[in-house]
C-alpha cells in the first residue's frame, strides 16, 4: 500500500476522494438494512439483533461519526498530499511529475480502435496541480469542520422531530440521512476537483447539483423547502443546458475532454473551430458556471437555498458547491475567448453590485449571508474576467474559510436562539455567546477587507486587477467603480448584521434566553476563524501581492496570461477599497452600533428604494411572469387537451355519446366506436334458427341472382 | 300417355323445395320444421328420380342417390325427433324460437 502510494502519490487524492463515497455507501447499506429489518423488530432472531445494532428506532449516531471520520481522514490525506506536492513541484521534472501526479484510464469505449481512426472513448482520470491541490485541501478541510459542527447542530434529528414550521407533523429524526447526503456531496465535490477532463467534471457537477437538491429539501415537509429545492435544481438546469452545448462543441472540435490535451492543442494550433463557435463554446461553459455559482441572471436560487439546514448552507452555498462554478472558470480558462472574458467580468460586476444592494436590507441572518455570498462570487468572476486569474481563485480560497465561518456562526446563533433567524429579534448576543460573537466578528472583518485579514489580500488583488483593466480601457470603467462601491456596501451590511445580532440589548425573548453552543460547534468556529485571518499571509505582511497562497496559485496559471494585470495601480486600488470599506463600517456603526440616527427613519425616507431592494429587485416576480407562469399555463393547457371530460361508462356506451374535444376523448371515441360496432355485430348471431334459415335462403337466392346477372 | 319431359318434374321439385323451405322458415313448431325438412329432402328426391329417368348418364346414380336420401331422411328424422324430445323435456315446449340460448 505504501509503496503503491509512493510510486504515484497522486493516488493519495483518489483515496481521499473515495473515502466519503465509502462512507456514503456504508450509511446507505446500513440504512437500507435497518429498514428491511424493521418488521422483525419484535420477533426474536438475527434480524432483530441487526435492527437494534443499526440503531433501532432512533437514527444511529455512529453513522455520523463514521462519515465525519471519513471526511476528516480525507482532509488529513489532502494535507499530506499538499505538503508532498509542494515539496516535489519545484524539484521534479515535468514529465516525471505528470507521471507521478496524474493518471487516466479508459472508462467507456465505443467501436473498435485502430490506428487510422481512434475509437470514441471517455476517460476517467485525475491530475493534480497547484490549483487542485489547494482547492482540494480547502474543500476537504472546511468540509471536515462543517461535519464536526453538524454533529452538534443536527443533534435534534436523533430524536423524533415535531415539525411545526408550516406543516404539523411528527417524523422520525434524519440524523443519518443528513450525513449520508453530506458524504455524497463531499465525494462529488472532491471528484470534481481532481478530474482531469470536462466530462468527469460534468458528472460531478450534476452529482453536486442533486445533493444540493436533497439537502436544500431536507425539511421537505415544509413547502418553502420543497420549492427552494426545486428552484435550485431547475435554475441550475438552465445553466447546465449551456454547459452541455459547450461540451458538445468541445467534443466535436477537439475530440477529447481532457484538459491537458485541449490546452496543448490550443497552445500549439489555436482554436480548431470557427471563431464564433469558439465564443459560443466559452459562453456555454460559462453559463453552466453562472448557474452553479449563482451569478446574475441565475442568482435567484441561492438565497432560497437557505431553507436547508445551516451546515448545508455553510458547506454547499458558501464554501464548496458555488465555488465549483468559479473553479471551472479558472480551470477551463484558456477556453474563454477575450469576448467571453469580458462577459464574465460584466456578469461578475453586475452580480456583485446587485446582490450587495439586496443584502443591505435583508433581515434574515442567513439571507444576508446568502446575498453576501452571491456578491463575493461576483467579485471572483470579475477578477477572473479582467484577467486576474490568481486574484479570483485566491478570493475563492479565502472566501471559503470566512464564509464557512460566518455561516457556521449564524448556525450557532440560530441554534442558541432556538431557531430564531430574524435579526431584529436578536441583539446583545455577545454577552451570551461570546465565542460565536467574536469568531463571527473575525469573519465580518475578513469579508469586509480589513487589512491583514485573508479577505483583504484577495479582494485587493481583484480590485487592482479591475482598476488596471479599467484604466487600460476606460470604456470599462464600470468594472472598477461597481466593486469599489460594493466593497463599501459589503462592510456596511456585514457590520449591520453583526451589530444587530450581537450588540445592543436583546430585543426578544429568544435572544434573552440564548446560550452558547456546545464545544463541538464552537471549536470549528475557532479553527475557521484562525484560518480566516492568516490563510493568505505572506511576507511582507502588508503587501497583498506577497501572499504565499497567491504565489502558489500563480504556478498553476494556465498558459500565457492574456489578461492585463498591471501591478502599478495596486496601492491606489487598495486605498480606495479601504476607504470604501471604512465608509461602510462607519455608516453601519452610526446606524446600528451607536444608534446616532435611526434606521427606521432612513427606511421611511427611502421607502420606494427600500421596498425595491427588499423585494430583491423583483427578480422573482419577473421570472415568475416570464417563465414560470407561461410554463404552468402551457402545462395546464396540455393537461386540458389530454384530460377527458368524464370516464366513459356503460351508460355512455349505450347512449353512444362521444366527446372528441380532447385527446382522451378521441381515444375514448375510438374505443367506444369499436365497442358499439361489436354490439351491433353480436345481434346477427341471434340464436333463432328460423332467422338463420331465412338469411341462408335469401343469400342463396341473391347468389343465384348474381350468377344469372353475371353469366346472362 | 304423353311424355311430359324433365321440366315439369323439376318444377315440381322446385315447388316442393320452396314449400319445404317456407315451412322451415315460418313454422315455430319444431315438428313442423322437421316436416319442412322432409319436404326439402323429398323435393331433392323428385329431382333425382326424374333425372334418372330422363338423363341417360344418371340412370343408375339417380336411383341410388334417391335411396340414399330416403335413408338419410330416416336417420335425420330419428336424430331430430330425439333432440326435439329432449328439448321438450327441458323447456316444456317445442317452439324453436325459444331455443335461442346459443346467441352471441
Amino acid at each position: 500500500m505504501v509503496s503503491w502510494l509512493l510510486a504515484t502519490p497522486g493516488r493519495l487524492y483518489v483515496v481521499a476522494t473515495l473515502l466519503p463515497l465509502a462512507a456514503y455507501f456504508l450509511l446507505l447499506v446500513g440504512g437500507c438494512l435497518r429498514a428491511v429489518c424493521r418488521p422483525y423488530a419484535h420477533s426474536p432472531g438475527f434480524a432483530r439483533f441487526l435492527y437494534f445494532f443499526l440503531g433501532g428506532h432512533r437514527p444511529l449516531k455512529s453513522g455520523a461519526y463514521l462519515a465525519t471520520g471519513a471526511i476528516a481522514l480525507s482532509a488529513a490525506l489532502s494535507i499530506v498530499g499538499l505538503v508532498n506536492f509542494l515539496g516535489e513541484s519545484d524539484s521534479v521534472s515535468t514529465i516525471e511529475f505528470d507521471h507521478r501526479w496524474a493518471e487516466r484510464t479508459t472508462w467507456a469505449q465505443v467501436g473498435p480502435s485502430d490506428a487510422a481512426r481512434p475509437a470514441v472513448q471517455l476517460e476517467l482520470g485525475y491530475r493534480i496541480d497547484h490549483l487542485t491541490a489547494l482547492m482540494f485541501a480547502m474543500v476537504a478541510f472546511v468540509s471536515a469542520w462543517i461535519f464536526v459542527f453538524s454533529l452538534g447542530y443536527m443533534a435534534d434529528e436523533t430524536e423524533e422531530v415535531h415539525e411545526d414550521h408550516e406543516a404539523h407533523v411528527k417524523r422520525p429524526g434524519r440524523y443519518g440521512r443528513f450525513f449520508l447526503f453530506l458524504s455524497l456531496f463531499c465525494f462529488s465535490m472532491l471528484n470534481l476537483l481532481i478530474a482531469d477532463n470536462l466530462f468527469q467534471v460534468f458528472i460531478s457537477w450534476e452529482l453536486v447539483g442533486v445533493c444540493s437538491f436533497f439537502l436544500i429539501g431536507f425539511y421537505h415537509e415544509r413547502d418553502s423547502a420543497a420549492f427552494a429545492a426545486n428552484k435550485a435544481f431547475i435554475v441550475n438546469r438552465v445553466g447546465d443546458a449551456g454547459f452541455l452545448i459547450g461540451l458538445a462543441l468541445v467534443w466535436t472540435y477537439f475530440g477529447t475532454f481532457n484538459f491537458a490535451d485541449i490546452f496543448a492543442e490550443l497552445a500549439t494550433r489555436g482554436p480548431p473551430m470557427p471563431e464564433h463557435l469558439f465564443v459560443i463554446m466559452g459562453i456555454g461553459i460559462f453559463l453552466g458556471c453562472v448557474g452553479k455559482s449563482a451569478q446574475f441572471p441565475l442568482h435567484t436560487w441561492l438565497p432560497d437555498a437557505m431553507e436547508g439546514p445551516t451546515p448545508v448552507s455553510a458547506l454547499i452555498h458558501a464554501a464548496t458547491m458555488v465555488a465549483a462554478g468559479v473553479y471551472l472558470v479558472g480551470r477551463a480558462y484558456p477556453l474563454f475567448a477575450p469576448e467571453v472574458r469580458l462577459l464574465i467580468a460584466y456578469t461578475g460586476a453586475i452580480t456583485l453590485f446587485l446582490a450587495a444592494t439586496i443584502a443591505l436590507v435583508q433581515t434574515d441572518i442567513k439571507r444576508v449571508l446568502a446575498y453576501s455570498t452571491v456578491s463575493q462570487l461576483g467579485f471572483m468572476m470579475l477578477g477572473l474576467g479582467v484577467g486576474g486569474w490568481v486574484a479570483g481563485l485566491l478570493h475563492l480560497l479565502t472566501h471559503a474559510f470566512f464564509k464557512a465561518l460566518l455561516f457556521l456562526g449564524s448556525g450557532s446563533v440560530i441554534y442558541g436562539c432556538h431557531h430564531e433567524q430574524e435579526l431584529p429579534k436578536m441583539g446583545g448576543l455577545r454577552h451570551r455567546m461570546p465565542v460565536t460573537a467574536y469568531t463571527m466578528l473575525i469573519g465580518v472583518l475578513a469579508i469586509s477587507g480589513t487589512p491583514f485579514f485573508s479577505g483583504w489580500y484577495s479582494k485587493d488583488m481583484i480590485l487592482s486587477n479591475a482598476l488596471g483593466f479599467a484604466l487600460h480601457d476606460t470604456e470599462h470603467m464600470a468594472l472598477c467603480i461597481l466593486p469599489l462601491v460594493t466593497a463599501g456596501m459589503t462592510a456596511f451590511y456585514m457590520f449591520r448584521l453583526w451589530y444587530l445580532a450581537f450588540a445592543g440589548e436583546p430585543r426578544s425573548h429568544a435572544a434573552e434566553e440564548a446560550h452558547e453552543s456546545p464545544w463541538v460547534m464552537t471549536l470549528p468556529l475557532v479553527v475557521l476563524a484562525i484560518f480566516s485571518v492568516c490563510v493568505a499571509w505572506g511576507w511582507p505582511l502588508w503587501d497583498p501581492h506577497a501572499s504565499y497562497l497567491g504565489h502558489l496559485l500563480e504556478k498553476a496559471r494556465p498558459g500565457p496570461a492574456h489578461g492585463l494585470a498591471p501591478d502599478d495601480t495596486t496601492h491606489s486600488a487598495g486605498w480606495l477599497a479601504l476607504l470604501a470599506a471604512a465608509a461602510g463600517f462607519g455608516l453601519a456603526t452610526l446606524m446600528y452600533g451607536v444608534r446616532k440616527f435611526d434606521p427606521a427613519v432612513v427606511k421611511a425616507k427611502a421607502g420606494a428604494a427600500y421596498a425595491f431592494l427588499r423585494e430583491k429587485w423583483h427578480f422573482d416576480e419577473l421570472y415568475d411572469a416570464l417563465f414560470v407562469r407561461p410554463a404552468v399555463a402551457l402545462g395546464y393547457g396540455t393537461a386540458r387537451f389530454d384530460k377527458r371530460a368524464a370516464p366513459p361508462d356503460e351508460a355512455e356506451i349505450a347512449d353512444q355519446s362521444v366527446n372528441v374535444s380532447s385527446l382522451d376523448g378521441v381515444l375514448n371515441a375510438l374505443g367506444l366506436g369499436t365497442a358499439i360496432l361489436g354490439r351491433k355485430l353480436r345481434e346477427a348471431q341471434s340464436g333463432l334458427i328460423r332467422r338463420y334459415v331465412t338469411v341462408l335462403m335469401l343469400v342463396a337466392v341473391a347468389l343465384f341472382a348474381l350468377l344469372v346477372v353475371v353469366y346472362a | 300417355m304423353t311424355d311430359l319431359g324433365l321440366t315439369p318434374y323439376l318444377c315440381l321439385g322446385a315447388f316442393l323445395f320452396a314449400c319445404g323451405l317456407l315451412c322451415i322458415a315460418a313454422k315455430r313448431n319444431a315438428v313442423g320444421v322437421l316436416m319442412g325438412v322432409e319436404l326439402v329432402l323429398n323435393a331433392a328426391n323428385v329431382n333425382f328420380v326424374a333425372c334418372a329417368r330422363y338423363v341417360p348418364k344418371f340412370a343408375l346414380e339417380g336411383q341410388v342417390f334417391a335411396l340414399l336420401v330416403i335413408v338419410l331422411a330416416a336417420g335425420e328424422a330419428a336424430v331430430a325427433l330425439a333432440i326435439i324430445l329432449n328439448f321438450y323435456n327441458n323447456h316444456a315446449t317445442v317452439d324453436v324460437d325459444r331455443a335461442d340460448e346459443l346467441k352471441g
